[in-house]
């Protein structure tokens, strides 16, 4: 540097003995830059005294406005239910029928079903209702009804649930069978639905299906499910369950390997009790948003 | 002291920049050892049963945790979908916690319970088969690995050395209690007892195969968010 500027040093010196001593200049910083420094730290004295921030012996200082991150969400909350209340409340006198003729909440409540359907029942029954064979959770979409299909029906399901109980068959899994009788049974149950041909497993099947094994105390007099089918001429329990099992609609799958395992190991699908809670959990749907649900799962088509 | 002895001593330097730089650390940190509101006391927080902790293991070695977060924030839109906003009493037993930072999934902290362990079968063997458009890799081999628990009791012991309140009993019962979460006909009292009421007994087919990672897996998955009963109202950092 051949021009030297006038500027404060530090006073330090290095290399003197080279003739060229190498000095350490104190530069003033930019007053911009300076004054937004000065402006952080009264900032900073400010944030202090309204919000949360310094950590005491017991406790930390909590501000003057009192904010807090668990306040804000409470009050967020408020807000929107305050927002839906109206209807809510309107909702909650009506009964599920009559929501069902009044156009402007039925599309209130279908809307709010949608998405508490998409939040809790997609995974198992599938978007919009669709199913999944993989774990027999049933289409909702169809009239092909496990329990019921009315509102009330569907809505009564949705609250308390229903496991279904399809016992095993075969020995080896507990039942009284052997593997030869689940092979006639098989070759009858897929008869039901025009399916198999061997004529004589199917008859051997027909006998035990409405003798010995039981079949038809669950499944009906003609397999047709305890929705719509009778017990010696007499209306079936309805809670039970069963499916249809001559139509081809299937729960779990309708090829021979599959029929065969659902007679052989049994089944038992779970429909959780979203008015009840699941045991141990925290998963439970309030009234109002179990009949908003239903009235959205009454909406998809099949509904009775 | 003047800047000119600080600059010319390298120890005197380097321990007043540790100094400077710790104060940081500690204001920020080491409040939140002992300040009370940091983990809030609830009821019903309980160590993992052996199940759960092998379970726990298999989530990390599958690095569950790259696309799932266990925090839910309390935000309206995460109360809304997750339930309660996470707290750090419940993950007081983590060790690591599985806070996660990245959603490709949805957050796992309430999951338990949410669905049958029928679905978590469907769902780990092939996610497509239950959620069409999922990018969930598939875990079938979960369900045909048998779960190796030979050295359960061991890793119980360890966590009990860095704070987590394993009894000797616990830790003694560790294999038995195991076979009996999972669904094998075991002494469920004595689980009960041991881990309290809220332990959701495996589902298991029919006949007799082996525990496998799954069971483990699953185990934990439905024990996840369920300890704290969120129906009464808890205390909870204002
Ligand atoms: C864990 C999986 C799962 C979830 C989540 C689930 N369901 Fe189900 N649901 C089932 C199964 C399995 C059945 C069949 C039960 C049976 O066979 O007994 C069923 C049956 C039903 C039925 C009876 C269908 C019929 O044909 O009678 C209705 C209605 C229903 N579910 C609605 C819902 C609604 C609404 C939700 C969300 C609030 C929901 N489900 C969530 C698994 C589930
Ligand atoms: C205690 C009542 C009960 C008895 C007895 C019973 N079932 Fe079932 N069955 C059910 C129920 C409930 C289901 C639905 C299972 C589910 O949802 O997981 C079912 C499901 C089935 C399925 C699967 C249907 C599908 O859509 O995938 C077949 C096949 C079947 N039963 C055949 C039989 C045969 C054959 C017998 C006699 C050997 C029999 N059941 C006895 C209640 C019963
Ligand atoms: C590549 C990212 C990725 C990885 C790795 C991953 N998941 Fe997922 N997971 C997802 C996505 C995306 C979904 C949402 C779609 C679905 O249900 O499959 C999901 C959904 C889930 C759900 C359902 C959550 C809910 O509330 O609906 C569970 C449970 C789950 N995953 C468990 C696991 C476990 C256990 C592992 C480790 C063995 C794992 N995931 C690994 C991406 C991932």
């Amino acid at each position: 540097m051949s021009e030297e500027k006038e500027v404060e040093t530090t006073g330090h010196q290095w290399d003197e003995d080279e003739g060229y001593p190498l000095k350490e200049f104190n530069n003033p910083l930019p007053r911009w830059w300076l004054y937004s420094f000065y402006g952080t730290i009264v900032w900073a004295v400010i944030y202090w005294i309204f919000y949360p921030a310094w950590p005491l012996v017991t406790d930390y200082t909590r501000g003057l406005l009192g904010w807090s991150m668990h306040r804000q969400l409470d009050e967020e909350l408020a807000q929107a239910r305050a927002l839906q209340k109206p209807f809510n409340d309107r909702l909650e006198k009506m009964g599920l029928a009559e929501i069902t003729h009044d156009p402007q909440m039925l599309q209130y409540a279908v809307a709010g079903g949608k998405s508490i359907f998409g939040d809790n029942c997609a995974p198992c029954h599938g978007n919009g209702g669709t199913g999944s064979k993989s774990g027999g959770f049933p289409v909702l979409v169809d009239d092909d009804w496990l329990i019921s299909g009315t509102i009330e029906g569907i809505a009564n399901t949705i609250t308390h649930g229903h496991v279904a109980m399809m016992p095993a068959h075969q020995k080896e899994y507990g039942g009284s069978f052997d593997a030869k009788q689940v092979d006639d049974l098989t070759q009858f149950v897929l008869s039901l639905s025009g399916q198999g041909g061997n004529k004589e497993a199917q008859a051997r099947g027909a006998a035990l299906f409405k003798g010995e094994a039981g079949c038809r105390h669950c499944h009906g007099d003609l397999g047709k499910g305890s929705a719509r089918d009778t017990l010696d001429g007499a209306p079936m329990e309805k809670s039970i369950g069963a499916p249809n099992l001559t139509d081809a609609i299937w729960l779990y799958g309708s090829d021979e390997a599959t029929v065969r395992q659902s007679i052989a190991k049994g089944r038992s699908g779970r429909m959780p009790a979203w008015g009840m809670g699941t045991e141990g959990t925290n998963h439970k749907l309030p009234p109002l948003a179990i009949k908003q649900v239903a009235v959205y799962v009454h909406s998809l088509g099949g509904g009775q | 002291m003047n800047h000119a002895s600080i600059e010319k001593s390298i120890p005197l330097m380097a321990i007043l920049t540790l100094l400077v730089v710790a104060i940081g650390g500690l204001v920020e940190i080491v409040p939140l050892f002992y300040l009370k509101s940091t983990i809030e006391k609830v009821e019903g927080m309980r160590p993992y049963t052996p199940l759960e902790l092998k379970g726990r293991d298999i989530y990390i070695r599958e690095g569950c945790y790259n696309c799932h977060s266990q925090m839910i924030r309390p935000f309206r839109d995460e109360d809304q979908r997750y339930g309660h906003y996470s707290l750090a009493a419940e993950s007081m037993y983590d060790h690591p916690f599985q806070w996660g930072s990245k959603r490709t999934g949805p957050d796992l902290a309430r999951v338990g319970g949410k669905y049958s362990s029928l679905w978590h079968q469907a769902h780990m063997r092939r996610p497509k088969d239950v959620a069409p458009e999922s990018v969930m890799p598939s875990y079938p081999w979960l369900e045909k690995t048998e779960l190796d628990f030979a050295d359960v009791g061991k890793r119980m012991e360890a966590l009990a050395k860095v704070g987590v309140p394993y009894s000797r009993e616990q830790i003694t019962h560790a294999a038995n209690d195991l076979k009996t979460q999972a669904g094998l006909n075991g002494e469920l009292q004595g689980l009960q007892q041991r881990y309290g009421k809220r332990v959701t007994i495996g589902e298991r087919e029919p006949g007799n195969h082996p525990i496998t990672e799954l069971d483990a897996l699953i185990g934990y998955l439905q024990m996840l968010g369920t300890l704290v009963d969120f129906s009464v109202p808890q205390p909870q950092a204002r």
